[in-house]
């Protein structure tokens, strides 16, 4: 007998996150390679520098379209609330798998909500900047250096959060991927790690 | 015959920061010399350069300037711009050869990320290899004289190459070939820098007393340089007057590179770290749930 389920995402939801997922880490890649001579070759993976140019930008606004719906899909739940702060205050005996220390945490914990919010605003910043390197003979040298420079910044900590995220969502805890893969996680696994919303899931 | 196409820099490889040096280095450096008080704006250094390079002709019209086109492009790599410019009670045009100065710091190749899309010889010439060029335009951005031009068609960036393939056999570039009054003139940057003293002090015993040598030290001077009239006013010739080969957006951005491998490998250790100290937290642990 498996386990009783619960839906956590739903196949639109799954849908536009693995968009959102796949377009990021091929622009990471793709933006690493334009970044590091020596991970130029990594452009190999879409078919070498010039196609890696062009793509660059076209996988960008799937990117961009994709984080449009996820944050009008998402934002709902996103808004932290008390508990949320006294959760981020005990966020070192989160780290440290100390629950009977840590707040219950609603559908998303005030980790994830934080993430949902930097990257949205990361986000724009990319689309803003990545809009005028793409069309880069209408500017001017220096705008188009500070918006690289600010794409660059952008790129970074979304590739830190990133690693983080996906270490969390797969490694860290196991069953979360489920959640993103069929949409389904155990209530084990609610009542482990998001408390309050399988105690919502379970009264209603 | 001395070795005129000894690589001293590669785009996007550690040579572009470090300079190679080897048993080729210290063959001939060259330059242009360009006096502008000579140039009788004839373009035929405009024509020649068309011609040897086989670049397409673009059509022109008249827009009220004796200027040949508006602006280069990837297929007009030499433009004489005429600037008309009043000088005292004069009305005067202070010509300008725009093309790549071939700078001895290349911005444009220190922002190229394509490894040997732009190659500095040691001779001086820096030339782009369009079959290495991605089409990113970062080396248009970090020109700090606005030179390559973009080519919709191709995807990527075309400029001067300082008729390469005739130095490398010991001829003159072709527009310093067939300019009729020696305007354009070639040879060791060395004697080019003696000339150009010579010229200058001529011009000012003549009352061009701002006369001036253009071989600007913020890109460690250039392999094309000016003999200038009125040294004093470069921006009227659209010469800048403190062009810089890495601005300091270029500096940041070599800044942000190694911050950013730092972060990036952070990133990877703390998750491994803490895999390896915490472990992963599943609700199958019997440590956290026992059953009753
Ligand atoms: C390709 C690598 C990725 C993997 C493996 C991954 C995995 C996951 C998983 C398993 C969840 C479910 C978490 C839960 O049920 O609580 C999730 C949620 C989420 N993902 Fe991703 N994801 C990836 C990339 C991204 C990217 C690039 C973004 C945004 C730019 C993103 C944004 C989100 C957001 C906002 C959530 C909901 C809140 C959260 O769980 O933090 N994901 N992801
Ligand atoms: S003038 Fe511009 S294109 Fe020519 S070498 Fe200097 S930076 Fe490069
Ligand atoms: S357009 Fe070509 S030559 Fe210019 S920086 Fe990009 S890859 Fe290098």
């Amino acid at each position: 007998m498996s386990p009783p389920r619960l839906l956590r995402f739903t196949f639109f939801q799954r849908a536009v996150h693995w968009v959102v997922g796949v377009t990021f880490v091929v622009l990471l890649l793709t933006g690493l390679a334009f970044s590091y001579p020596s991970l130029f070759w990594l452009t190999t993976l879409i078919g070498g520098g010039p196609a890696a140019r062009v793509l660059h930008p076209q996988i960008g606004a799937v990117f961009a379209i994709g984080l449009l719906f996820m944050f009008v899909l998402w934002v709902r739940d996103m808004f932290l609330d008390a508990p949320d702060r006294q959760w981020l205050g005990a966020i070192k005996h989160y780290a440290a798998h100390e629950h009977d220390k840590v707040p219950p945490a609603g559908k998303y914990n005030a980790g994830q909500k934080l993430f949902f919010w930097v990257q949205s605003l990361l986000g724009v910043v990319f689309v803003a900047t990545g809009l005028l390197l793409w069309f880069p003979e209408s500017f001017g040298p220096g705008l188009l250096n500070t918006m690289r420079l600010l794409h660059y910044a952008a790129a970074l900590s979304g590739g830190l959060l990133l690693i983080l995220h996906v270490y969390l969502g797969t490694v860290a805890y196991p069953g979360t991927a489920r959640g993103m893969i069929d949409g389904k996680v155990t209530t084990a696994w609610a009542r482990l790690h998001h408390p309050r919303w399988s105690g919502e899931r379970v009264e209603h | 015959m001395p070795d005129t196409l000894a690589i001293k820099r590669i785009s996007a490889t550690p040579s572009a920061l470090i300079p190679l040096e080897s048993l080729r280095s210290g063959g001939p450096v060259y330059s242009k010399l360009v006096d502008i008080s000579k140039c009788i704006g004839c373009k035929g250094c405009e024509v020649a350069c068309k011609e040897w390079n086989d670049l397409k002709v673009e059509q022109t019209a008249n827009f009220g300037s004796m200027q040949s086109h508006k602006d280069l492009s990837s297929n007009t790599w030499l433009l004489m711009r005429f600037n008309e410019v009043e000088v005292g009670d004069d009305l005067q045009w202070l010509i300008k050869k725009d093309a790549c100065l071939h700078c001895e710091e290349p911005g444009c190749l220190f922002a190229c990320p394509a490894p040997g899309a732009i190659v500095q010889y040691q001779n001086g010439i820096v030339d782009f290899n369009q079959d290495q060029c991605i089409g990113c335009q970062n080396c248009v951005s970090g020109c700090p004289f606005d030179i390559p031009r973009f080519d919709k068609s191709t995807k990527t960036v075309a400029k001067c190459n300082m008729c390469i393939d005739r130095v490398e056999v010991g001829l003159e570039p072709a527009c310093v070939k067939t300019c009729p009054t020696n305007a354009i003139q070639w040879g060791i940057k060395e004697d080019m820098l003696a000339l150009a003293e010579k010229k200058v002090e001529t011009m000012k015993r003549r009352g061009y007393e701002h006369a001036a040598l253009y071989n600007p030290g913020g890109v460690g001077g250039t392999h094309m340089m000016y003999v200038v009239p009125h040294g004093d006013r470069l921006e009227d010739y659209s010469l800048p007057a403190h062009p810089v080969a890495s601005p300091a957006p270029l500096h940041g951005l070599s800044v942000l590179r190694r911050v950013g491998s730092y972060l990036l490998g952070f990133g990877v250790v703390s998750a491994l770290a803490h895999f390896l100290a915490v472990g992963p937290e599943s609700p199958e642990d019997e440590a956290w749930e026992p059953k009753p």
